[in-house]
C-alpha cells in the first residue's frame, strides 16, 4: 500500500508540475488583464493576451549552440524591417531577472491600414534561442505598457 | 614791267599752288579719316546686297550675294532658347521604400513638404507618393524625407543628359532653318510647287514641334527632381542581401501575424 501511495504522490505531483508549467525552460507571470493561453506549442512556450488583442508570447528555440546574441538580433532586424517593412523604432540593452543579457527591439507596422507595435526580446543561454514578443494594436500596447513590462521583468531562464 | 612786279607774280602764283595744294591734300586726308569711318553701317543701294553689319530688314547679317543662305547660317539666326548653363545636364531621380507604419500620415507628410519645397506633387497611390522639386532642393528634400519614418532601401539616380540635349538642340535650330527656307521658296512658287512644298513643310513643322516638347521635357526634368516614397516592403526578388533569407524557420515566422493569431 505504502508504494501504491508513493506513486500515485508522485503522479500527482508531475501533473500539478505539468500544469504549472514547469516543463518549460523559463518561468514567467501573467499580469492582471491578461490570460495565458493554453496549448500554444510547439510554436510558443507561453502566450497570453488581453481582451483588447495585445498579445505576449515567448518562443524557444533550438540553436545546437550555432550563433551568438548579435548573430540573431541581426539577422532578426534585417529579417523584419527590409522584408516585412516593419520600422525600426527603437532599441535597449536589457537583462533577465536571473542575469542573461539581451536585446530588445522595438517596432512599428500598420495592419489593414492602422498602427501596430510590435517589440522583440532576444535573448541567448546554453543552446536556446529566447524570443519574447509583444505585440498589439498602437493605443492598446501603450494602454497595456505598465502590465506587459511588469511581465517582461518577471522573466527567468533556466 | 618791272623787275620786282614779275617776281611778285610768281609768288603770288606759288602761293596761290600751294593753297590749292593744301586743300587738295586736306580733303584727301579727310576723306581718308571719313573712310575709317566707313565701318560703320551703310545702308547698300537698293538692288544690292549688304555689305555692311547692318543687314536689310528681315534678312539675317550673313547673307550672301544671292540672298540665299546656307542652311547652318540660317539656324544660327534661329533663336532657340540655351540649355542650362551647367556644365553637365542631369536629370536627378530618387526612389526611398520606408518602413510600412503609419502610411496615411507619411504620405501626407511628404505631400506637404514637397509644397514647402517649392516643388509639387506628381502621383500620389494607396502607400506611395510621387514629388517633383526643383533641381537645387532634392538633397534637402531627400534628408527631411528620411528623417518621417524609418527608410530600408534607397536608390538615387542621376542621368547626364548633355549629349542628348546638345544633340536635340542642333536638330531643332536646322530644322527651324530648313522650316524658313521652305516658306521663302513657298512665297514665291507656283501653284504645282506649292503643294509639294506645302507638304514638306508639314513634315518639318511636326519634326520641329516633336523635337520642342522633348526638349521642353528635358528641360523640365533638369529642373524638377523626382522623388517616388512607397511605404512598402521590398518584395523578395529585389532583396540581394541572402542573409535575409537565412534557412531558419522560425525567422520566417515571427511578426505581428503570427503573434495575433491566437486561434491557430
Amino acid at each position: 500500500m505504502r508504494v501504491v501511495d508513493c506513486l500515485a504522490g508522485l503522479l500527482g505531483l508531475a501533473a500539478v508540475a505539468g500544469l504549472a508549467g514547469c516543463g518549460r525552460p523559463f518561468d514567467i507571470k501573467t499580469a492582471n488583464g491578461l490570460v495565458e493561453l493554453d496549448n500554444q506549442e510547439p510554436e510558443y512556450g507561453f502566450r497570453a493576451m488581453a481582451p483588447e488583442g495585445v498579445v505576449m508570447g515567448v518562443r524557444v528555440i533550438d540553436t545546437s549552440g550555432h550563433g551568438d546574441l548579435e548573430f540573431w538580433t541581426r539577422a532578426t532586424t534585417l529579417r523584419m524591417r527590409q522584408l516585412d517593412g516593419y520600422a525600426l523604432l527603437g532599441t535597449a540593452d536589457l537583462k533577465t531577472r536571473d542575469g542573461t543579457p539581451g536585446h530588445e527591439l522595438r517596432f512599428g507596422h500598420d495592419e489593414k491600414g492602422k498602427p501596430y507595435l510590435y517589440s522583440l526580446r532576444i535573448l541567448v543561454k546554453g543552446k536556446r534561442l529566447f524570443l519574447v514578443e509583444t505585440g498589439g494594436p498602437q493605443a492598446e500596447v501603450e494602454r497595456y505598457k505598465g502590465a506587459l513590462d511588469w511581465m517582461e521583468s518577471t522573466l527567468k531562464l533556466d | 614791267m618791272t623787275c620786282s612786279g614779275k617776281w611778285a607774280r610768281i609768288a603770288y602764283a606759288c602761293l596761290a599752288w600751294l593753297v590749292c595744294l593744301a586743300l587738295v591734300t586736306g580733303c584727301a586726308a579727310g576723306e581718308k579719316v571719313g573712310g575709317g569711318a566707313a565701318a560703320s553701317p551703310r545702308e547698300a543701294p537698293p538692288g544690292y546686297p549688304s555689305t555692311g553689319a547692318a543687314a536689310a530688314p528681315g534678312k539675317p547679317a550673313d547673307a550672301d550675294s544671292t540672298g540665299l543662305l546656307a542652311m547652318n547660317d540660317v539656324a544660327k539666326a534661329k533663336e532657340v532658347p540655351d540649355a542650362p548653363h551647367s556644365a553637365a545636364m542631369l536629370i536627378y531621380t530618387a526612389t526611398l521604400a520606408m518602413a510600412v507604419y503609419q502610411v496615411e500620415p507619411g504620405l501626407d507628410a511628404v505631400e506637404h513638404l514637397a509644397r514647402e519645397e517649392r516643388g509639387y506633387l506628381s502621383a500620389r497611390q494607396d502607400n506611395s507618393v510621387t514629388i517633383r522639386v526643383p533641381r537645387d532642393r532634392f538633397e534637402e528634400t531627400l534628408a527631411r524625407i528620411e528623417k518621417l519614418g524609418d527608410v530600408t532601401h534607397r536608390d538615387i539616380k542621376a542621368q547626364d543628359v548633355t549629349d542628348e540635349f546638345v544633340d536635340l538642340t542642333a536638330r531643332l535650330k536646322n530644322a527651324y532653318g530648313i522650316r524658313d527656307r521652305l516658306n521663302e521658296l513657298l512665297a514665291r512658287a507656283a501653284v504645282k510647287e506649292a503643294l509639294d512644298i506645302e507638304k514638306e513643310l508639314g513634315r518639318v513643322t511636326e519634326d520641329i514641334e516633336r523635337m520642342e516638347g522633348k526638349l521642353k521635357l528635358l528641360r523640365d526634368q533638369i529642373a524638377f527632381s523626382t522623388i517616388t516614397v512607397s511605404f512598402a516592403p521590398l518584395a523578395v526578388q529585389e532583396v540581394h542581401d541572402t542573409s535575409l533569407l537565412a534557412p531558419f524557420p522560425w525567422l520566417q515566422a515571427i511578426g505581428l501575424q503570427s503573434l495575433l493569431n491566437v486561434h491557430q
